[in-house]
């Protein structure tokens, strides 16, 4: 190894970190250490001519490595490995110190805040020294994409990369395109009909030349990595067609949740307690009518069926309190004297035009009756021969604090969305995870809510999490763009941080296979090593640490690196037994 | 190794000496059976306390420098260990660290789990077997009529050989296997050159699981931890997955899996492999990937089946390893 030429920089940011750190004694202090050529300190490093500084000290100083005290970096890392790269060595020879949320932000003593400044430097300085140049690398991408799920985000997203000249394959289980929507009948909150905006998306679908959908299909298994990915699919017993793509979407949406298990709504046992996907089907066939083909005199809508209550879901499913405002609408044209009893526990109204629909159904002439979620459910019983209903809802009225009786021929359960049988085959075929309430996880909450951790694999629409039409499309769109933009470059960058086996050290224990949270470790039973695929692995450092024969190093994080760091943030203060 | 070969070189100098141990690596030299006529063929033996009966102040006599090859057994725990060790280095071309407890602090290293004030404690006051109410504690220096007498001091803190001198080479072993003593004595014998100064010789690269017959896959998961008499062992499959803590796949071959391959689980004596620096640190850290659970509170009880971890994971390595003693 050439001998180490390093040049460290102290960043006061403004008063950030000057104010509490003396940043003058910080850059004295670690000018001292061996193999530090300069240690100096800027106003902002960060900016221009902070990182000409840097530049400018590589070029005329020979240096070889480089140290940077200042923010976090995952604020400006990537800053100071272009600046390297810029003045030609290479960005994975420098270090960052993080001086400002790890010490003059959260300390108020001056004296040990510079102290434990030095600390972090010197840990830097220790470990830059045993950085080693990494080499970017990149994989090829086939520009076909496989979309799981025919509902409105897949063919979405298959309009989008098909129109712009990109192959789609669309898988779909059942035996129709559409999804949840295209049974719906009027949608909220412009009461326009789901079939007029669903019938034209389909018929695009189903004759887009760059579209191959394939029903009644089923994914078991995807092999391969991002830009590479291979599946086998059999259609209706014809012959099994091999698919290969670069990207994966996958769109399987959530399924209603079933109501039979709430013994206060009775559901299956009065056949005039409905989910609401059951009414949405009655709806579309154009009459409202109980089980003996009569009109319903009185109809309650009851939100919150499975959903915001721990014994079943506790997640919101977002959309039923629009739909509930929305049946009342629908009822109200078709039974102008119905009665009518919205029985809800929160209304929520968030969305664009949603509190105008809202303030719009208050005046159907309706009833709103509100019960406590966390006090008991409303109970559902049959009527008494002499009442004028077929049932009666029981319930504690938590506006007026009365225990009530609600008449009933009719009763709508809006009922939760819930993970689709078959979702844990989905996840185990394309490598992604699923959280608690069985939504796959996204790759970031906030700013990365369309990509998983697996790279190329992409999430749309209410298999995230549940959300009504116009997010599920966002979603698509967004997943769309980032494919056709991964397509359009040809390559995509793969992690450079990656795991690997020195195969003169495995033992072959296999201890390492099954920690990979990417399945990128296989055993070669020939070698009887086991081996890494540098492209499936996102760098996680687990093998790295569960391997008890240290034959797995991580690249950038080996054990050298990470003691020396230790060593040197423990040598101010440790001096050992 | 042939007599013709080695009647052609002036005979070795070589010693033997134990430091903080038990004896059995000296055996071990005994233990290379009729071999032995043929390392005295080849070299003079010039220290061997527990063999012949040659003084200290016979080494110290010795030019440096006089020793070919020292074989050092034992950790350094007391001024005489120290004093032997530095003189030894003197006097010796090549100084080898012989043995778990040389190389990395052995089974006396485990001491480093506590202080010599608790250990003299237990030892002449608590211990069961112990009868000494007055609370005598040996002295280091005492006069009687006829002058004073001295004693070594014991340290507070158990070290490995390259802790206090210089070493050359290294053979792991508890004791080591005797056939890779004569191996490495061969190569000497031979004039052949010799490996990079620091190399552990006598023993392979790779760890145990390696040359271990037993069937292995990535099925490790273990619900609960057996010490070896609890359970029925099937002799076939890896001690890991049958739930026995096996350090085998942190500990360096060489020793031919002697104890798996006599039904007990590897361990560790023939310590880290060079790609790791501690191997207790790295066995807890795959044990810890192995336990099959995702709830602290039955993790908590399936790691109480851990009979005494510190001890177990660094039985033969505490002075050498990072950890190198608790720290008080």
């Amino acid at each position: 190894m050439e001998e180490p030429r390093i040049g460290v920089y102290v960043c006061w940011c403004g008063t950030n970190i000057s104010k509490m750190v003396d940043v003058e004694a910080v850059s004295q202090e670690v000018s001292k250490l061996p193999h530090v050529v300069l240690a100096k300190n800027y106003k902002y490093m960060c900016s221009d001519p902070g990182q000409e500084l840097i530049i400018k000290d590589i070029k005329g100083h020979h240096l070889n490595r480089v140290v940077v005290a200042a923010c976090s970096p995952r604020i400006h890392e990537l800053t100071f490995r272009k600046a390297c790269e810029k003045a030609g060595i290479n960005p994975y020879l420098f270090e960052m110190a993080n001086v400002r949320e790890q010490d003059s932000w959260v300390h108020t003593d001056r004296s040990e805040a510079t102290r434990k400044a030095i600390d972090l430097v010197i840990a830097a300085i220790r470990r830059v020294e045993f950085h080693e140049p990494l080499e970017k690398r990149s994989v090829s991408v086939d520009p076909a994409t496989l979309i799981i799920g025919g509902g409105v985000s897949g063919m979405i997203a298959a309009l989008e990369i098909g129109n712009a000249g990109k192959k789609v394959y669309l898988i779909e289980k059942t035996d129709r395109l559409g999804g949840h929507v295209a049974k719906f009948d009027l949608l909220f909150p412009h009461l326009s009909s789901s079939k007029q905006m669903m019938r034209p998306i389909i018929q695009r679908v189903e004759n887009h030349p760059n579209i191959d959908v394939f029903l009644n299909t089923q994914i078991t298994d995807v092999s391969g990595y991002i830009g590479n990915f291979t599946t086998t699919i059999q259609v209706n017993g014809n012959e099994p067609a091999k698919l290969t793509f670069g990207n994966i979407i996958a769109a399987v949406g959530l399924k209603p949740f079933d109501p039979s298990g709430i013994t206060e709504y009775g559901y299956g046992k009065f056949p005039d307690v409905v989910t609401s996907i059951e009414f949405e089907e009655m709806l579309s066939k154009g009459k409202i009518f109980t089980k003996y083909g009569k009109e319903p005199r009185n109809v309650a809508i009851i939100h919150c069926v499975g959903s915001r209550n721990k014994n079943y879901h506790e997640y919101c499913s977002r959309t039923c309190c629009m739909v509930a405002l929305k049946y009342v609408h629908q009822i109200r044209a078709a039974l102008p004297s119905a009665n009518i009893f919205e029985v809800y526990a929160d209304m929520r109204a968030y969305g664009k035009g949603h509190e105008e629909f809202y303030a719009l159904t208050t005046h159907k002439q309706i009833i709103f009756l509100m019960f406590d979620q966390q006090d008991g459910l409303p109970r559902i019983r049959e009527a008494d021969r002499n009442d004028d209903c077929n049932m009666i809802i029981e319930m504690d009225e938590k506006l007026s604090g009365l225990s009530i009786e609600v008449p009933v021929d009719m009763v709508i359960l809006m009922v939760n969305m819930e993970a689709v049988d078959h979702v844990k085959e989905v996840v185990r075929a394309i490598g992604v995870s699923l959280c608690g309430n069985q939504f796959f996880i996204e790759k970031h909450p906030k700013l990365d809510p369309v990509a998983t951790t697996t790279g190329g694999v992409y999430i749309v629409g209410t298999c995230q999490g549940p959300k009504d039409i116009p997010d599920s499309v966002a979603q698509a769109k967004a997943a769309a763009a980032r494919i056709l933009a991964t397509i359009a470059t040809g390559t995509c960058p793969v992690e450079v941080t990656t795991a690997f086996v020195n195969e003169k050290m495995c033992c072959g224990c296999q201890t390492c296979i099954s920690v990979c949270p990417y399945t990128a470790i296989s055993y070669n039973k020939e070698k009887k090593v086991s081996e890494v695929n540098e492209v499936l692995c996102k760098g996680c450092g687990t093998c790295g640490g569960t391997c008890p024969a240290g034959a797995i190093t991580s690249k950038h994080f080996t054990d050298l690196q990470i003691i020396s760091e230790i060593e040197g943030i423990m040598s101010m203060s440790y001096k050992g037994f | 190794m042939s007599n013709e070969t080695t009647n052609q070189k002036p005979k070795l100098n070589l010693a033997i000496y134990w430091g903080s141990a038990c004896g059995g690596c000296c055996v071990s030299v005994l233990d290379v059976h009729e071999k032995v006529l043929d390392i005295v063929a080849a070299a003079d033996l010039v220290f061997w306390p527990i063999a012949l009966d040659i003084k200290y102040k016979d080494v110290e006599a010795m030019p440096d420098g006089h020793i070919d090859l020292t074989l050092f057994n034992g950790a350094v725990r007391n001024s005489e260990n120290e004093h032997i060790a530095k003189l030894l280095r003197k006097k010796s071309k090549i100084l080898v660290a012989y043995g778990s407890c040389a190389y990395m602090g052995g089974i006396p290293g485990l001491a480093n789990f506590t202080v010599k004030e608790d250990l003299l404690r237990r030892v002449y006051e608590e211990s069961e077997s112990t009868l000494n109410p007055e609370k005598i504690r040996p002295l280091t220096e005492v006069k009687v009529p006829e002058g004073k007498l001295t004693i070594p001091h014991l340290y507070n803190t158990v070290r490995c050989l390259d802790q206090v001198v210089d070493v050359d080479y290294y053979i792991p072993g508890c004791p080591p296997q005797s056939e890779r003593l004569v191996e490495v004595f061969s190569l000497v014998v031979s004039g052949k050159p010799l490996p990079p100064k620091g190399t552990v010789v006598g023993a392979l690269e790779k760890t145990n699981c390696d040359e271990c017959k037993r069937t292995k896959s990535e099925n490790k998961k273990i619900k609960k931890f057996y010490r070896p008499w609890e359970i029925q062992d099937d002799k076939v499959t890896c001690f890991l997955e049958q739930g026995v803590i096996c350090m085998g796949p942190a500990t360096r071959g060489g020793c031919g899996v002697r104890c798996v391959e006599g039904n007990s689980p590897c361990r560790g004596c023939y310590g880290p492999p060079s790609t790791s620096s501690d191997p207790g640190a790295k066995m807890i850290s795959a044990i810890g990937t192995m336990i099959d659970s995702n709830s602290e509170e039955e993790i908590s009880k399936i790691i109480e089946d851990i009979v005494d971890p510190a001890g177990l994971f660094y039985r033969f390595s505490l002075p050498g390893s990072i950890l190198r003693r608790k720290v008080v």
